[in-house]
């Protein structure tokens, strides 16, 4: 018989080692620390990199009894699927990037890795986990390092940003875990076992069908606030921007690039295939919070001057691409919502690495105060560019794909909803992010050169910074030129989804 | 079979073997007048009442001591529980300076002798025992609140404590007499088939409420809260430890003695609906005015004391609730609160003896003076909190799910509007907590400050709160199975 090589229970368990390591490097030997970390991510992000390019995601399940006492059933599952792929490999390819780019920090480098690798714990646990009960562990898990990042590792307002933060996503965690008893106490109840609650997704799935109307109703709501202040979601988005302007680049990169994507990961793994009716009766609201996130995200970014609330505000209208994608309930509206949460994980890396970049190499970020910066730093200058192309999708990047293939979708929803006057506030979304990122752009690299700052000062990326934004960039370009990369991963899972869980 | 050797009387062993500890260490320290000695020697002998309480436990023993005590799972769980508690509180008594004035002889003692109470308590099956054991338990607290001499807020908060306990005493027995006067009988059966069949009357309504006012002073119920943190901030911390970790506990037990046996074992048909929204509503407002009173406080103890009134409301839900699996929910979490409520303490005695004060102010970096201790600070009142995967997680995970699903019908609850407050409370600590957190880590530590020993039976207390609260919360099945096992055996 083949013996299995527990290749998901490894991909966790690396990163964890790799923080337990570092955490422990204190004096001289935290200069190091960085190598520890870029090994133990490096090898984490190759495995994920062979898992996806195999044939078979779900070879790799693994579940393990846990908690099996009381009445109450938990298991240690992990799994991943066309879902879950796309995000492990996106999370592990990440922070790899960070750690990478992160190479000078000088502050206690050794927490600072630590730090990024048990996010990482966190974050590979919320996108494998089979079982809610490990599902919730791992969502809170990735809270207490981002606290401890920004407070550690932030701006001038970082004490409050980290308590704002920590504080109003627990609050909503705790919602959705009200949401969590209720789908596993009546899955046992339904399909029986003697169990007062199941937690495994395989018994919540099974329940599902039997599942009442206005429970649909009731617990799609509370797991969707749940879900949706991650994401997050006007009018649920206050703490994003302050979190953003005070954490550190690597902090800023991971909270957008992945921790962000588990509310609509959630969304779509917990809300859309368990609780179809729920959806179904909470479509209009999901739709028009979307349609709000998307347009005051974008009018947002126009009224700020600091590049990085701006690029905050950004995410927020990007985010609120992929909850209208969601919206649509239709097959080709998950599958580019999907692929829009990769897109923009990568997107956003190259935009907050180059915001960080900013804040360094330039001194400040006050949009008013930059000028001419291309003639100083080309390579930077190239990079932003690069990102903000890519963000306003422009064809042939990988944005491209994501906010077409939503709009399709959502297209084709306002036709059958009789409503295709709606399409104009996607329009007019993207109108607003071309203009706001030409008019930074023009603002902070093109121009004369500002007598603002001192100019002596501003350098160029140096190596590790540029080959992580160049890594990036590359898969930003290979998934843009070639979607069908992407698309062919996400197809396994949302391929006739939509039809499946609606009966 | 141990219990074979001491026939009917065994399931009192536990109790007998901690009296006589407690008769034994006045005694001892006059013969030796060693300060050393007497903490080795009352570890020694809760170690033998708790092998005792465990052996029988694991063998499955049930049995009962005339018609007043009775040892089966329930009880040997608590047991277990106080006998807990009272390790942790010697073992740092030790070394702890607050104590080294106190004459150490009649310290232990007393130490002992509550616990005894508080077993007690945890094996009636009698309304006359349970108050016998709450009155040892009382009248032994007192004396050790107010043992710390030389400081006014010891004596202020001994008096206000034997005033309080006073009323609550007169309380209690006056409704116990009432109810013997409704149905005829002290034990806890009896009356519950009495008041099956009887009428309604305005003596058993009395009744009720002086008990419940009577105990929910015991166990610090808002509105009769407000001695609580009085007396935790004027005791020396290793009594502090001991009342809100074991005193609170007892209290606990009271409840779940007297009314779940009363309104559901014995199915006392009338009033049931009413008596669970009373206690529904006693504990939502419990668990909010802790919290809430608990983000102003800039005292470490007092903080720690309205914290415990908060998590005594989480634990009322069970009261509400009135089923199996909630009672097993808070077993466990009681369970829980021992190992991180307990650290929290060990960590401010632990401060307080090489010499930081008690204002959270004065733990400002303290992840650099001390990062073993502070390490573990944070994981305690993480832990509390609520955040995984921590104990703390664990067992409100247990708690809170009871309010929200009802096995016996297979519906949503009528309580799930508790667990909505109970959620949103545990947010509301997770801010007052994270303050501290914030202070020990982000706080810049004063310019004088150097590194921090502290003795190495604190250490250990410490260590092993924090291995407990690890454990608890990734493999909770440890401990989660023998509440379970109690729970079944209660209903």
């Amino acid at each position: 018989m083949e013996v299995q090589i527990p290749l998901l229970t490894i991909l966790l368990v690396l990163p964890f080692i790799g923080a337990i390591a570092t955490l422990f490097m204190g004096g001289e030997r935290a200069k190091s620390a960085k190598y520890v970390a870029g090994a133990f991510a490096g090898i984490t992000a190759l495995l994920s990199l062979l898992l996806f390019f195999a044939n078979d995601l779900s070879f790799y399940d693994e579940c393990y009894g846990w908690i099996d006492t009381a009445g109450l059933k938990m298991s240690f599952a992990l799994g991943v699927d066309g879902l879950s792929m796309l995000m492990v490999f996106l999370t592990s390819v990440t922070v790899f990037l960070v750690i990478l780019f992160s190479a000078a920090e000088k502050d206690r480098p050794n927490y600072f890795h630590t730090l990024i690798l048990a996010m990482e714990v966190g974050l590979l646990g919320v996108y494998m986990a089979q079982d809610y009960f490990l599902f919730y562990i791992m969502w809170e898990l990735t809270l207490v390092p981002m606290y401890f990042m920004i407070s550690w590792y932030g701006g001038p307002r970082r004490h409050y940003a980290a308590i704002k933060f920590f504080i109003y996503t627990h609050v909503a965690s705790l919602v959705m875990l009200i949401g969590i008893f209720a789908l596993a106490f009546n899955a046992a109840a339904i399909t029986g076992g003697g169990y007062l609650a199941d937690f495994s997704f395989a018994a919540v799935a099974a329940a599902s069908p039997l599942f009442g109307t206005t429970f649909q109703i009731l617990v799609f709501g509370l797991l969707f606030f749940g879900f949706a202040v991650k994401m997050p979601i006007v009018p649920f988005h206050t703490w994003l921007p302050d979190a953003h302007v005070e954490a550190p680049t690597g902090g800023s990169v991971i909270l957008a690039a992945v921790m962000l994507k588990m509310g609509s990961y959630g969304i779509i793994r917990v809300c859309l295939e368990v609780l179809p009716e729920g959806a179904v009766w909470w479509q209009p609201i999901v739709i028009l919070i979307a349609l709000l996130s998307i347009v005051y995200g974008a009018f947002a970014c126009i009224a700020q001057t600091d590049l990085k609330k701006m690029v905050a505000f950004s995410s927020i209208s990007h985010m609120g691409m992929v909850l209208l994608g969601i919206g649509c309930l239709s097959d080709a509206g998950v599958t580019f919502a999907i692929f829009q949460m990769f897109a923009h994980g990568l997107i956003t890396t190259v935009l907050f690495m180059v915001c960080g970049l900013t804040g360094h190499n330039a001194g400040t970020r006050e949009i008013p105060l930059l000028g001419g910066l291309a003639a100083k730093m080309p390579i930077y200058s190239a990079f932003m560019m690069f990102g903000f192309m890519a963000s306003l999708g422009l064809p042939g990047l990988v944005g491209f794909w994501g906010e077409f293939g939503v709009i399709f979708s959502f297209y084709e929803y306002t036709v059958s909803i009789d409503m295709i006057w709606l399409i104009i506030f996607c329009l007019l979304s993207l109108l607003l992010t071309s203009g706001y990122y030409i008019w930074a752009m023009q603002r902070t690299l093109f121009g004369k050169e500002t007598d603002k700052i001192d100019v002596a000062h501003v350098h160029d990326v140096s190596l590790s910074e540029g080959l992580a934004l160049g890594v990036v960039c590359a898969l930003i370009a290979l998934f843009g030129l070639w979607p069908d990369l992407a698309l062919g991963v996400i197809q396994t899972f949302s391929q006739g989804f939509i039809s499946g869980v609606m009966i | 079979m141990i219990t074979d050797m001491f026939g009917s009387f065994a399931p009192m062993m536990p109790m007998v073997i901690m009296i006589i500890g407690a008769l034994v260490m006045p005694a001892l320290y006059f013969i030796t007048k060693s300060r050393r000695l007497l903490p080795a020697a009352s570890l020694v002998v809760i170690a033998a009442s708790a092998i005792m309480t465990f052996l029988m436990l694991e063998a499955g023993y049930t049995g009962t001591y005339g018609s007043l005590f009775t040892f089966d799972a329930f009880s040997g769980l608590m047991l277990l529980l106080f006998q807990t508690v009272v390790f942790l509180a010697v073992l740092i008594s030790g070394s702890s300076i607050e104590t080294t004035r106190m004459h150490v002889g009649a310290y232990y003692s007393l130490l002992l002798g509550a616990t005894t109470g508080m077993m007690f308590v945890a094996t009636a099956s009698d309304l006359i025992a349970i108050f016998v054991g709450v009155e040892v338990v009382s009248i032994s607290s007192y004396a050790l609140v107010a043992m710390k001499r030389n400081d006014p807020r010891a004596a202020e908060a001994a008096v206000k404590y034997v005033i309080i306990g006073g009323l609550s005493t007169a309380l209690t027995v006056y409704g116990i007499s009432l109810l013997y006067g409704v149905t005829g009988s002290t034990n806890l059966m009896d009356i519950g088939a009495a008041l099956a069949t009887a009428q309604f009357s305005w003596a058993f309504v009395i009744a009720m409420i002086t008990m419940i006012a009577g105990y929910g002073f015991k166990i610090a119920a808002v509105p009769f809260h407000m001695w609580a943190p009085d007396v935790y901030e004027g005791a020396a911390t290793p009594v502090s430890l001991f009342l809100a970790t074991g005193s609170k506990k007892m209290g606990l037990v009271v409840f779940f003695k007297i009314f779940l046996i009363l309104f559901v074992v014995a199915q006392t048909a009338f009033a049931t609906a009413e008596i669970q929204y009373v206690f529904a509503i006693i504990a939502a407002i419990t668990m909010t005015v802790g919290n809430v009173v608990a983000i102003t406080q800039t005292n470490i103890k007092r903080m720690l004391a309205y914290s415990s009134i908060a998590q005594a409301g989480y634990i009322m839900i069970v009261l509400a609730v009135m089923n199996e699996y909630a009672l097993t929910g808070g077993l466990f979490h009681m369970f829980t609160h021992v190992f991180m409520k307990g650290g929290a303490f060990i960590v401010v005695a632990a401060l307080i003896n090489v010499g930081l004060g008690e204002r959270i102010s004065d733990y400002k970096g303290l992840a650099k003076r001390a990062p073993l201790i502070a390490f573990a600070m944070m994981l305690f009142l993480f832990s509390l909190a609520g955040i995984p995967p921590l104990a703390g997680f664990t067992s409100k995970f247990v708690l809170f799910s009871a309010a929200i699903y009802d096995p016996a019908t297979g519906v949503m609850s009528q309580w799930v509007w508790l667990a909505f407050i109970a959620i949103l409370n545990s947010a509301i600590s997770l801010y007052y907590y994270t303050k501290v957190v914030k202070t020990m880590y982000i706080d810049k530590p004063k310019d004088d400050a150097e590194k921090i020993q502290i003795p190495k039976t604190f250490m250990a207390a410490m260590v092993l709160c924090l291995v407990f609260v690890i454990v608890l919360g990734v493999y909770p099945q440890l401990i989660l199975d023998l509440c379970a096992n109690a729970a079944a055996a209660f209903f």
